[in-house]
């Protein structure tokens, strides 16, 4: 129940009506007069030197205008990915890309790009190219690749020294004394699982339409989450300054989950790259192969827990290891870990902690973010250890959880807060809707369907801070007559942004909805924005348009103050109407709202928002809130129970249900929340029982499309029943946290833990497919 | 690059465009797998030639003791219709399993065999009921036992260049038989089978009289079990005879390991609980009528 | 190669336009007609996200040689709004939260409408059975099947005071 206008309700999505009539325009639907269209030349091996590339067949095509490869493309060192400028200041960045470099290092790594006047004369050009490689030693694992004689990927680029094929650092967490932790514990369990890769699959692959214009300007319309930061990336990438790039979204984005924080793979380089050569505008879209085998993955690897634990159940260490794979190319690699180990130190309160986790390359397709950014694969690892503990111990696994989650204002290892939890409570009310009561009474002896029940508990970010640089801007003006305009960097990448955030400035500023419009996703019209990742969006971005919005609501209220002669604290905004904070709304001259001047000769005491802006605009003055924030952190929390049946004959598990408890503040938009709930628990179901990419002996992915990678259709859905628990946290805007990222962190992990308690056995590498739980269960 | 896309009318106008292209012709139906064969380039022609206009080859019809199907009945068509559900409930259920119901109305049960796929989920089905197609050349009319239409794995016999299959066919069913089909699969719409098997039983009082069990893919085209319709011949219809028979059936299945559909080992290891539940499945069609 | 011209019904309308055999029927919806609506997810069939309604059946449009579509009845997402307003499953779609990213919303919309067109009272089972060729990454599919079974809702209540959709 909600004590607001706004904030707190269903609000249908203003993107509604453009987006179910076909309207909306997305990046892939771009279309600009002299369009030419690129494709673009992959490597075949996971690992060459370019000896030589002759272009010339194909630049004489008739057709095609440009063409680029390592001959002729920039020459600077990039990240593709955001820690290109997000990196905070005490780390080194890690740059180890170019555009085109004489080295490949995955298969898909990019080798040339042709701009043709059709995609067809485009492909065509691509096979007149000529490529002689030098095959090299290729890695394939992120243990092989540590190893002394492992072939090096980026000599020179940032590795630490202290490791090979490591990019960036080693995280490392101290939290007081593990050592002793351990010796003080009664049960030590330690078990290591592998972590496989998974795919965002948006329904939108990569895309980039750039053009030039005659002063050499450049706009590119993006599927970027963060189009400041990538404004910013490709004028590095081309000596170019930013402000003579726009990257904007046209306005809408097919989903991104991740995989283009920072640039679309290489799109809009690439775009760009071409519409410069061509000075014709480019379009790029990656086919959906090339979206599955070059842009950014899940990374994979292994995580390591030891946990030590009383005899009554308190916790009371956790050694936590791992060791991600990141690809051919950095990305996130940096970063990742450290949220890897973040995370799952800070679920419980434990009083003696460490983590050790790095990145390591290896010669495969890129690892970057994906929902859950680390936070997944540790949650997996730490779950299923968790439960393991409670067998041990022969406590129920929800007591044990219930002992030792964090509690708020306790002390842990993150530099921010604890502010606020109500994991105690979603534990309460999933457990109610799984029937916890029933686990262990399903199965009778000698039957080959085994049912059971299980659960996990986790936490996250609501955003990048203090893993990265984050930070967001907004403006607020309102318009002469009365109505308001937001403009705010980030995108809407599907999740409901552009609607949630108009209703954080509707509730602050006491307007309606309708009266108030955003221009959002663009970097010509909006201050620098991070963008949207990290869970931050609403959060972040709804923070900074808060404090826009209030800015500007002072201001007005200082104006009206003046006309109603009391001090502006005392003066509200409500629907359009500034009235006194005190009264009720005093009948005015039949309409039952004054002029200024009615109300100063004291005739009465409300006047509309559009008759003050018109009389200040009149006198020359109008309203602009600005809104510069620094977020801070609060975690959500979530708790996922899982309803599980296991074909033992076949190895086929089916989930019959998912509860999905949720503590994310204050549910900015409930139905938003609820489909970002279950939008999250398909990706889990995913990653727990169908989803993987593996790589064959010659680096080759083995699955690269919607047919043979397995995500889940709607016939494979269980019911979910989505649980918002609210909280209100002091540091959100209206009490919110992040919501987009916590449902695929626990899903897998409840999941497992369902599977176990149904057979006994316990995975330690996901996803669960028939073969592997067949092999398991009948060997 | 396709050059040109003709609609003939009958099934002689199709021979005959086939004919005058001299083997640069080819015959769509639905052309869900075939569209993609030439965008790929796995396959070319200049012309297509398309059926989905001919009359006679767009039913489902009973005539002379057979269920005769013509080259443009659709997946979805089948799944749903009346004659097939009671006279073959097997190939309607593996017509349901095809892809998704986008593919299922477009694509058809005798693109599903001529692509030459052993685990075509309708082809699989077919194959169990006895089934011939009728072929059709310059020369006239051709009949032939589906089992014969498999080269090799994935290779047809079926020269889609200079032959028109326009009908399968298979007799009605009889009081006491009955048909089933089940697939393993990665999850349950827009995947292809792991593995997948059909049965086709006929049943007398508490014995087969005669059973057909297809497994595949085990070899060129849907592969019978033989050792397990020889074991069950005469048998009785028993938990034990029918655990006999998957076990006979895994014995003689060749698979092949399959990075993307499963390994060797696994799918050997599953296919006696397939077998086992399809048998059930037919038994129980059979005792239904 | 010879271009054709070929006429067809689109969303009600009879057009007539030059195609190429090797052409496939989205590129002549996107690339020549420049209806977007219609998307562009995998290219193979594997997606759902161009799906349309051909003569009465929801297809992928990406499957579908361009020739085939002579003489056929094509409604494509553009032609689902009518002069009277938005479509009960646009409305549903929106009502329910069902869209997020919204590039599966075109297909998913025209997979539901070529059920809900032929059975005004579809089963849950038969919902799903009509979206399943349609990935979506979103939503998880949840408030879709939702969306669907109050758009059918809408219809039958419609149907019954006699409304003409």
């Amino acid at each position: 129940m909600s004590q607001f206008e706004y904030v707190g309700k269903s609000v249908l999505r203003r993107d509604g009506v453009d987006k179910t009539t076909g309207r909306g325009l997305f990046t892939t639907d771009m279309f600009l007069p002299g369009m030419l269209f690129a494709k673009v030349l992959r490597s075949p091996h996971p690992h060459a030197r370019i000896v030589s590339i002759d272009t010339s067949e194909a630049e004489k095509l008739p057709g095609v205008k440009a063409v680029m490869s390592h001959k002729n493309g920039p020459k600077n060192l990039f990240n593709a990915s955001v820690p290109m400028f997000l990196t905070i200041p005490q780390l080194e960045r890690v740059l180890d890309q170019y555009l085109f470099d004489d080295v490949v290092r995955y298969v898909g790594d990019e080798v040339a790009a042709v701009a043709a006047t059709s995609e067809a004369i485009a492909a065509k050009a691509l096979e007149l190219i000529k490529v002689e490689y030098e095959i090299l030693p290729a890695v394939f694992d992120p243990l092989e690749a540590m190893k002394p004689e492992a072939p090096e990927l980026h000599a020179g680029k940032g590795c630490t020294p202290e490791g090979k094929n490591i990019p960036g650092e080693i995280v490392k967490i101290p939290y007081h004394d593990v050592e002793k932790g351990l010796a003080e514990s009664d049960v030590i369990i330690e078990e290591t699982y592998k972590l496989p890769v998974q795919k965002q699959v948006q329904m939108e692959t990569q895309a980039a339409v750039a053009q030039v214009d005659g002063n050499g300007d450049v706009t590119v319309w993006s599927t970027s989450q963060t189009p400041h930061p990538s404004r910013a990336i490709l004028g590095k990438i081309f000596n170019i300054a930013a402000s003579k790039i726009r990257v904007l979204a046209p306005p809408y984005v097919g989903g991104g989950f991740g995989v283009r924080i920072g640039l679309s793979a290489k799109a809009e380089p690439i775009a760009m790259g071409l519409a410069l050569l061509a000075k014709k505008p480019v379009k790029l879209v990656y086919t959906r192969k090339e979206d599955f085998i070059a842009s950014d993955t899940r990374h994979p690897g292994y995580i390591t827990i030891k946990l030590g634990a009383k005899k009554d159940g308190t916790f009371q260490a956790l050694d936590m290891k791992s060791v991600l794979g990141t690809g051919a190319y950095c990305s996130f690699g940096a970063e990742l870990p450290g949220v890897c180990g973040a995370m799952t130190l800070a679920i419980y309160r434990i009083p003696h902690q460490r983590y050790h986790g790095h990145s390591v390359y290896t010669n495969t397709t890129s690892c970057g973010a994906m929902r859950g950014f680390g936070n997944p694969q540790g949650n997996y690892a730490m779950e299923q250890t968790v439960d393991l503990m409670a067998e041990k111990l022969g406590i129920d696994p929800l007591e044990l959880r219930r002992k030792n989650i964090m509690k708020a204002g306790e002390p842990w290892c993150l530099p921010y807060a604890c502010g606020t939890t109500e994991l105690a409570e979603c534990m309460r009310q999933g457990a109610e809707s799984i029937g916890w009561d029933r686990r262990g009474t399903f199965n009778k002896p000698g039957s080959t369907t085994l049912r059971g029940l299980g659960m996990a508990v986790g936490t996250h970010v609501s955003n990048a801070w203090p893993f990265c640089v984050d930070y967001d801007n907004a403006y607020v003006t309102i318009q002469p007559d009365g109505s308001a305009h937001v403009a705010s960097g980030v995108p809407d990448i599907g999740t409901g942004t552009s609607t949630s955030l108009v209703q954080i400035a509707a509730e602050t500023l006491g307007l309606d909805m309708e009266h108030i419009s955003l221009t959002y996703g663009d970097t010509l019209g909006t201050p620098f924005d991070i963008g949207s990742h990290a869970s931050r969006t609403c959060y972040a971005a709804g923070t900074a348009i808060k404090a826009a919005a209030e800015d500007a609501r002072r201001q007005v209220l200082e104006y009206a103050a003046g006309f109603f002669n009391i001090a502006p604290e005392h003066l509200q905004i409500h629907k359009g109407v500034i009235t006194p904070v005190t009264s009720s709304m005093d009948e005015c001259s039949g309409s039952g709202l004054c002029q200024l001047e009615e109300v100063k000769e004291g005739k009465g005491n409300t006047v509309t928002l559009e008759e003050l802006s018109y009389h200040a605009h009149v006198r020359n003055k109008q309203f602009i809130g600005v809104g510069r924030i620094v977020p801070p952190n609060a975690p959500p929390w979530h708790a996922c129970f899982a309803d599980v049946e296991v074909d033992t004959r076949t190895g086929q598990v089916r989930v019959i249900k998912l509860a999905a408890a949720h503590d994310v503040g204050r549910a900015i938009n409930p139905m938003i929340v609820e489909g970002q709930i279950e939008g999250g628990a398909a990706q889990g179901i995913g990653y727990a029982l169908s989803e993987e990419i593996t790589y064959n002996d010659k680096g080759r992915q083995q699955q690269y499309s919607m047919h043979n990678y397995m995500l889940p259709t709607a016939e494979d859905m269980p019911e979910i029943h989505s649980i918002i628990v609210e909280s209100s946290d002091p540091t959100g805007p209206f009490g919110a946290k992040g919501a987009g990222e916590c449902s695929l962190v626990c899903p897998a992990s409840a999941i497992a833990n369902a599977v176990a308690n149904a057979t006994g056995h316990r995975f330690k590498e996901i996803p669960m497919t028939p073969e592997r739980v067949f092999k398991a269960l009948n060997s | 690059m396709v050059q040109n896309y003709v609609f003939p009318a009958t099934v002689s106008e199709a021979v005959t465009f086939l004919s005058t292209n001299r083997g640069k012709a080819r015959i769509i139906a639905g052309g869900t797998d075939l569209m993609l064969e030439l965008q790929d380039g796995k396959n070319t022609c200049d012309v297509l030639v398309d059926l989905t206009q001919i009359a006679e080859l767009k039913n489902i019809t009973e005539e002379n003791g057979y269920i005769r199907i013509g080259a443009s009945v659709t997946h979805a068509q089948a799944s749903k219709s009346d004659l097939i559900l009671k006279h073959a409930p097997a190939l309607a259920q593996a017509c349901r399993k095809v892809g998704s119901l986008q593919i299922r109305n477009m694509g058809t049960i005798i693109g599903n065999i001529v692509t030459g796929n052993p685990a075509a989920d309708a082809a699989v089905a077919l194959a169990a009921l006895e089934t011939t197609a009728e072929v059709t050349t310059l020369e006239g009319i051709q009949t032939m036992p589906l089992e014969d239409m498999y080269a090799g794995v994935c290779l047809s016999c079926i020269d889609s260049c200079c032959q028109v299959v326009t009908h399968v066919k298979f007799p009605v069913k009889k009081k006491n038989q009955g048909s089933a089909y089940l697939r393993m699969e990665q999850r349950k719409a827009l995947a292809l089978p792991m593995l997948n098997v059909s049965a086709m039983v006929s049943l007398s009082g508490d014995t087969f009289e005669w059973a057909r069990l297809i497994v595949a893919p085990v070899g060129a085209g849907p592969q019978h079990a033989l050792d397990a319709e020889e074991f069950l011949k005469g048998a009785a219809v028993s938990d034990a005879t029918i655990v006999e028979a998957g076990k006979l059936a895994r014995n003689q299945a060749m698979f092949r390991s399959s990075a993307i559909r499963g390994s060797k080992e696994y799918r050997r290891g599953v296919l006696p609980v397939f077998v086992e539940r399809v048998l059930h499945a037919a038994v129980e069609d059979a005792r239904k009528a | 190669m010879t271009n054709q011209t070929i006429s067809f019904s689109l969303n009600g309308e009879i057009v007539e336009i030059a195609v190429s055999p090797s052409e496939m029927l989205l590129d002549i919806l996107r690339e020549k007609m420049h209806l977007t609506g219609t998307k562009r997810g995998c290219g193979k069939g594997e997606c759902g996200a161009c799906t349309i309604i051909f003569n009465g059946k929801a297809m992928n449009a990406c499957l579908i040689p361009a020739m085939r579509a002579k003489g056929a009845d094509i409604q494509t997402i553009e032609g689902v709004e009518s002069a009277h307003g938005l479509h009960p499953l646009q409305q549903s779609f929106i009502e329910t939260g069902a869209v997020q990213c919204g590039f599966c919303t075109p297909g998913m919309i025209m997979s539901a409408k070529a059920l809900l067109d032929k059975n005004k009272s579809p089963s849950k089972d038969q919902i799903r059975e009509a979206v399943s060729g349609n990935i979506c990454r979103c939503t998880g599919y949840v408030k879709i099947e939702e969306a669907v079974e109050d758009a059918a809702v809408r219809l039958r209540a419609s149907a019954v005071k006699g409304g003409d959709l």
